[in-house]
């Protein structure tokens, strides 16, 4: 008798769901939303996490190269029965070896120099960098933000 | 003689396990092969209800662990197939009943009388899951195009993938509902395989006629004009080897379908 019921609910709410224009479709969203968590279940990488290892992976990186901090995409992608890590990099250009020296000195003092180790990375670090490293060490709750974005991000694919 | 062990599994419960086993075991079995399906659902069997044989069973896999009779004696054989026999569950006791080396030892020793042995798996992961793949080589993942049941039998592929002595595992998609699909309001058959990638073994539509299989203990196979009936079917065949392609579900399986079916039968007969 119930399962009569849900159908016949089921049909009539998908007469009026057919006639208005949806975005996205049901069996779209369950996809995307089964992508996201089987990425999470099968990785045990929480959106936390992958969010730390993104912060990481710019600090290292941008001792390297210059680039857009905004678009870097670090993303799952299943490619047959193999699990990839994409990092998408768009590099506006590579430091020259002088750059990375000084990096690498800055780095080494401010290991040395434990005391100040704040004041040092301030300076260590460019402008961006520093502006977003702090977001992700001083803020946790803008970093859950940015993660949250990225999940997002990661549906649309 | 040496069967080839098959554990059926889900997760999830509900997606239609013991139904997949019931109908597989019996068309194997029509099909002239030598099958035993064991029910390892300690404490809550439903295996023998399907098949009809609620009535028959004297002694239960406990009880050849437990050495009150030999393992021969507690086989119930099939009321329409002498083929097939069920080694069924006890109801009264729990998943710690049986260990994973007995069942091994009993899979070990049904291989050498049967060519297949069916192995109905709890749902779950815990030890239930891991006494019921002991004895298996093979594995069919059974699933529904929900979102629950996907990502139950992801984890249960991980674990399966896992195990060394699972040599390979296919897909079961039970329950596909083609009008669903078709207006975008359930995941495809494609999308299913694509998220697990995993190989496909058979598509069952959903059919009511499986409610009413049940309620008689008469498996759906042996309903020759049921559509889930021939899918299933169709999953024995390509488990013994043969060749067989999807059933087109996307064709209207409406009452006017259905008439039409039946006269091109009949034509199709007369010629």
């Amino acid at each position: 008798m119930k399962d009569i019921f849900t159908g016949l609910f089921s049909k009539v709410f998908g007469f009026f769901r057919q006639t208005e224009q949806v975005e996205e479709n049901a069996k779209d969203t369950a996809v995307n939303r089964l992508r996201v968590v089987l990425m999470q279940d099968r990785t045990n990488l929480t959106p936390e996490l992958l969010e730390k290892m993104r912060g990481e992976l710019i600090e290292l990186l941008s001792k390297y190269v210059e680039m857009d901090k905004e678009a870097l995409e670090l993303n799952f992608e299943q490619e047959g029965n193999q699990m990839a890590l994409m990092l998408s990099i768009p590099v506006l250009r590579a430091k020259d070896e002088d750059e990375i020296e000084d990096a690498e000195d800055e780095e080494n003092e401010v290991c040395e120099d434990e005391s100040s180790e704040e004041n040092d990375s301030e300076e260590a670090l460019d402008e961006e960098n520093n502006e977003n490293s702090e977001e992700q060490e001083e803020n946790p709750s803008d970093a859950e933000n940015e993660s949250n974005t990225n999940t997002k991000h990661s549906k649309s694919k | 003689m040496s069967g080839r062990v098959i554990v059926i599994t889900s997760g999830k419960g509900g997606v239609g396990k013991t139904t997949t086993n019931a109908n597989i075991g019996t068309a194997l079995a029509r099909a002239g092969k030598k099958v035993v399906m064991i029910d390892t659902d300690l404490g809550l069997r439903n295996l023998d209800l399907l098949l009809g044989l609620e009535n028959r069973i004297v002694y239960t896999i406990v009880d050849v662990v437990e050495e009150r009779c030999k393992l021969k004696q507690a086989l119930v054989k099939d009321k329409k197939n002498p083929n097939l026999c069920l080694l069924a569950a006890a109801q009264t006791r729990d998943k710690t009943a049986v260990t994973e080396e007995q069942l091994k030892n009993i899979c070990e020793e049904l291989q050498k009388d049967f060519d297949f042995i069916l192995v109905d798996c709890p749902a779950g992961i815990e030890q239930g899951f891991q006494n019921a793949v002991a004895g298996a080589t093979e594995a069919i993942v059974v699933t529904t195009p929900e979102m629950s049941a996907v990502r139950d039998a992801d984890r249960i592929i991980g674990l399966l993938e896992a195990k060394e002595e699972i040599k390979s595992y296919k897909l079961l998609l039970n329950r596909v509902r083609p009008n669903l699909i078709k207006s975008n309001d359930m995941m495809s058959v494609e999308d299913v395989v694509e998220i697990l990638s995993a190989e496909l073994i058979g598509i069952i539509p959903e059919d009511t006629g499986i409610i009413t299989s049940t309620n008689k203990g008469d498996p759906i196979v042996n309903d020759e004009n049921a559509l889930a009936g021939q899918a299933y079917n169709n999953v024995a065949k390509r488990i013994i080897g043969e060749d067989v392609p999807f059933l087109n579900l996307e064709e209207d399986t409406g009452v006017l379908a259905k008439v039409k079916k039946f006269f091109s039968k009949m034509i199709g007969k007369e010629n």
